[in-house]
């Protein structure tokens, strides 16, 4: 199992190593730069910025800079954030996408996995159709349709929830719901296939043949079997969650993580758009290994060697 | 959750009717802080008044700071940190317009109470020349002698760098008495000097602080609020500059959030968070319909024209009879009405209306006439539409880009028969794509950085200038246009202005479009707003000291 970490880890390493050439030469080769002004600037401004930010060295230089920066845990500068490093703004929105997120993927834990248990266990039911029929909705809605639904109706109709903003508890409400309603409907459905699965599986009819209760067989040979699907698709999830979503946090105006990489790629920010990328990166890969260590806690028949 | 709610929000409402009522029935009331919630539209990249170049910047800095000169609401300068605007009468400007000479009012001080002297404005300026800080409006003050030299020096060493900034000709001669010398003689180098770029900046706060002298408390300035709070990503707050040298502001507070999404902005606007909003575009029409909302609506001009520019050194564009048939083969009164929804003015010319060198009389040529269109064509040299090749059109694939340009192919197909092929780009490959003059036809806008023809004609149509992607050029013009930069007699100048234009609408490098009109909702409490035809996507924001709040 140790071994298996270490390895994983090694490979995290070179998977960062590769996402930050490929991104950085696409981020180069991808016409326009960070100067290309509408309005455009005077050729001395041009080259007194690219002076400042190195930008006048050859690519190779540029990427060598950049690495050994980022071996310093240096990831460079922003130049549409006044200069700030990378990393303090990074450090400064993940907080509130975190605090978002994990929000939001509870909520989807909590609403998903219930609703799409009870639904199997009732088959063909009237809770079944009505879990069936919500979670079709909510995995078909967009976040930013169902975002400008829940602020029309809760802060402009009604007055309860301010449109958006951070800092206090109601500002959470209404992004979180919009962003736990596609993982939630998601989570729910996976859940509902794979205890039907799990229901018919031979092991469960020899638990009930052997007179165990009911509730012991539920919680201790159905959930847990049915939950290693769920589990292999909240992990990504979570990951997607907490690294922050741009048309939520755009919608509700929320200081996060999330706009930084789309607003880094219109303004061509390359400090912003490689420090975006490389923390997706690496969100990613880590809850994708902490995931396969999970594994082997629910599901006994998984090992590494 | 909801259930939580509920009892918090009912508990707050019985807190704010114990405090409320017994103040409202009371004899005496102490006055409501005025506050003012505006919408900034995003992260200022930096409000470093010498770096700073895009309009949500400037919005804050014009709070906080304040300049030798000023602009009133007709955009003509008064006088803010100096005594008097310099003239040639008062010796302000010597004879061959080469010196000016700026005469400090005495009682102006900083935030903290420090006297604000011509040091701090020989300081920020020779600052704005550092190839260093890389400030991206330096170019506009080339004219000052040394500066050009100063800031083309990235490469040098710091000796170097340090003997030419020694060489600019900027001069505190004493502390109320400032010396610019300039290369040569600028007739609009007073507007400059009333621009944001030249605002006095603390030398001591960044030595003391570096990049971070533009975070609070260290942003001091000299204008009528002051920075108290920037939470970044999310809002910042200005106070009331109480140790303000002249008439303080009527507002207590002002807060800018930072809304990057327009629907949102509406929305919040809405649900009583902001006091003033853009509308989403494609909701004017439904904004002016609806009963409360119409009478919120304030609607201003801008000195922004918007256009197709031809590139006219591609053919068929470069044959000038076409590019005159374009012109008036679209009705620009169906374009303001159907795409923007009555909001803005038919362009005919370059020069908008409220610039000195407009004339409501120029382009009449253009105005919508499919008649005088074919016979420009026959003039080009085709016999119908049909003979003309397929003509490519780009433009960068955002807003309301797609219907104008949708509405451009119908018109010159319906009107002149020639087919128009429309090629969207991401925004920044589309501005490179233009910048780098590979276009032939594309969608584009100007607006002012100040209000004068020498901003709006040289930059974009004189040979080889840094604007002109039309690829104009025309040696009559660019005489005359040298002429016009440098002549001091005002009249004079105008009129050689006026003249290049008429060249400039003649010659149609570019099918004009359309003037701005700036369509916001302003809450009616708001009162004393006072727009001018500058102001960027914050409405009002060079004169928010005036600003109170009513009923």
């Amino acid at each position: 199992m140790t071994k298996f970490i270490i390895r994983r880890i090694f490979w995290l390493a070179v998977v960062l190593l590769v996402v930050s050439f490929v991104t950085f030469s696409l981020m180069h080769l991808v016409p326009g730069g960070p100067w290309d002004r509408e309005k455009e600037l005077a050729p001395q401004v041009v080259e007194a910025l690219n002076q400042k930010y190195g930008l006048d060295k050859p690519f190779l230089n540029q990427y060598g800079d950049y690495l050994w920066g980022l071996l310093h845990g240096d990831l460079g500068v922003s130049y549409t954030r006044q200069d700030r490093d990378v990393s303090d703004i990074l450090a400064q929105g993940l907080p509130k996408t975190a605090t978002l997120g994990v929000t939001a993927f509870v909520l989807a834990i909590l609403l998903g996995i219930p609703l799409g248990m009870a639904a199997a266990l009732k088959q063909n039911s009237g809770l079944d159709y009505v879990s069936v029929f919500f979670s079709t909705i909510f995995a078909s809605i967009p976040g930013f349709v169902l975002g400008i639904l829940l602020i029309i109706v809760f802060s402009v109709t009604l007055h309860w929830l301010p449109t958006g903003g951070w800092g206090k508890p109601e500002q959470v409400i209404l992004p979180a719901i919009a962003l736990a309603a596609l993982p939630g409907a998601y989570i729910a459905r996976i859940t509902r296939a794979s205890t039907l699965e799990v229901l018919r599986q031979d092991y469960i009819r020899t638990a009930y043949a052997k007179g165990l209760m009911e509730n012991i067989i539920l919680l201790r040979h159905v959930l847990r079997n049915a939950l290693i699907p769920v589990v292999t698709t909240a992990g990504p999830e979570l990951a997607f969650l907490i690294s922050g979503s741009f048309i939520i946090e755009q919608l509700f105006s929320i200081p996060g993580i999330g706009r930084l990489f789309v607003n880094g790629v219109f303004a061509r920010d390359y400090g912003l758009i490689m420090g975006s990328i490389l923390f997706y990166a690496f969100t990613v890969a880590t809850i994708n290994l902490v995931v396969d260590i999970l594994y082997v806690v629910i599901d006994p028949r998984i090992r590494y060697e | 959750m909801d259930m939580k709610f509920v009892t918090r929000l009912l508990l707050l409402i019985t807190v704010i009717s114990l405090i409320v009522l017994p103040t409202a029935c009371g004899p005496v009331a102490t006055a409501a802080p005025q506050v003012l919630r505006v919408n900034l539209a995003g992260e200022p990249a930096t409000i470093d008044p010498n770096r700073a170049s895009w309009s949500t910047e400037r919005t804050v800095i014009m709070q906080v700071f304040e300049g030798l000169l000023g602009f009133n609401q007709d955009l003509t300068l008064r006088p803010v940190g100096a005594s008097a605007i310099p003239t040639l009468a008062n010796k302000g400007i010597s004879a061959d317009g080469k010196t000016y000479t700026f005469k400090l009012k005495p009682n102006v001080t900083w935030s903290d109470g420090k006297k604000v002297t011509a040091k701090d404005y020989e300081y920020s300026i020779k600052r704005l020349f550092d190839p260093d800080l890389a400030a991206e409006y330096t170019s506009f003050y080339f004219d000052i002698t040394g500066g050009k030299a100063y800031y083309s020096a990235a490469k040098e060493s710091a000796e170097a760098k340090a003997g030419l900034k020694s060489k600019v000709e900027v001069k505190a001669v004493d502390d109320t008495t400032l010396e610019i010398k300039l290369d040569n003689a600028r007739p609009t180098f007073l507007q400059l000097m009333a621009l944001w770029p030249v605002y006095p900046v603390r030398e001591d706060l960044v030595t003391q602080f570096g990049d971070k002298w533009i975070e609070p408390p260290n942003y001091i300035g000299n204008g009528p609020f002051v920075l108290t709070e920037w939470v970044h990503e999310d809002h910042i707050t200005l106070k009331k500059n109480a140790n303000y040298w002249g008439t303080k502001a009527k507002l207590d507070e002002i807060q800018l959030k930072m809304i990057t999404d327009v629907n949102a902005q509406f929305a919040a606007y809405k649900n009583n968070e902001i006091d003033m909003s853009l509308v989403p575009a494609g909701t004017e029409k439904a904004t002016m319909a609806d009963p409360a909302l119409s009478k919120e609506i304030l609607r201003h001009a801008e000195l922004t024209t918007f256009g197709f520019q031809f590139n006219v050194s591609k053919p068929p564009f470069d044959n000038k009879n076409l590019r005159k048939a374009l012109n008036a083969a679209v009705d620009r009164e169906a374009f303001i009405n159907n795409v923007r929804a009555g909001i803005g003015k038919p362009a005919y010319s370059w020069i908008p209306p409220g610039m000195p060198g407009y004339d409501a009389n120029l382009g009449s040529d253009y105005h919508f006439n499919v008649e005088k269109a074919k016979e420009f064509l026959k003039a080009a040299g085709y016999a119908d539409g049909s003979k003309v090749p397929e003509l490519k059109m780009q433009y960068a694939d955002t807003g309301t880009n797609p219907t104008i340009a949708q509405f451009l192919q119908n018109q010159i197909k319906v009107n002149l028969g020639i087919n128009v092929a429309l090629e969207p780009m991401e925004r920044a490959a589309f501005t490179k794509f233009v910048n780098s003059e590979q276009h032939t036809w594309a969608w584009f806008g100007w607006g002012a950085d100040y209000p004068d023809p020498d901003n709006w004609l040289p930059e974009l149509f004189g040979t080889d200038a840094g604007n002109n992607h039309t690829t104009y050029s025309n040696p009559a013009f660019d005489a005359l246009s040298a002429k016009a930069k440098v002549e001091l007699d005002n009249t004079k100048r105008l009129q050689m202005w006026a003249d290049a234009h008429k060249m400039i609408v003649d010659d149609a490098p570019v099918l004009f479009m359309q003037y701005r009109e700036r369509f916001r909702l302003v809450k009616p409490t708001v009162k004393g707003l006072k727009t001018t035809s500058m102001d960027g996507d914050v409405c009002g924001d060079m004169f928010f000291y005036e600003v109170s709040r009513g009923e």
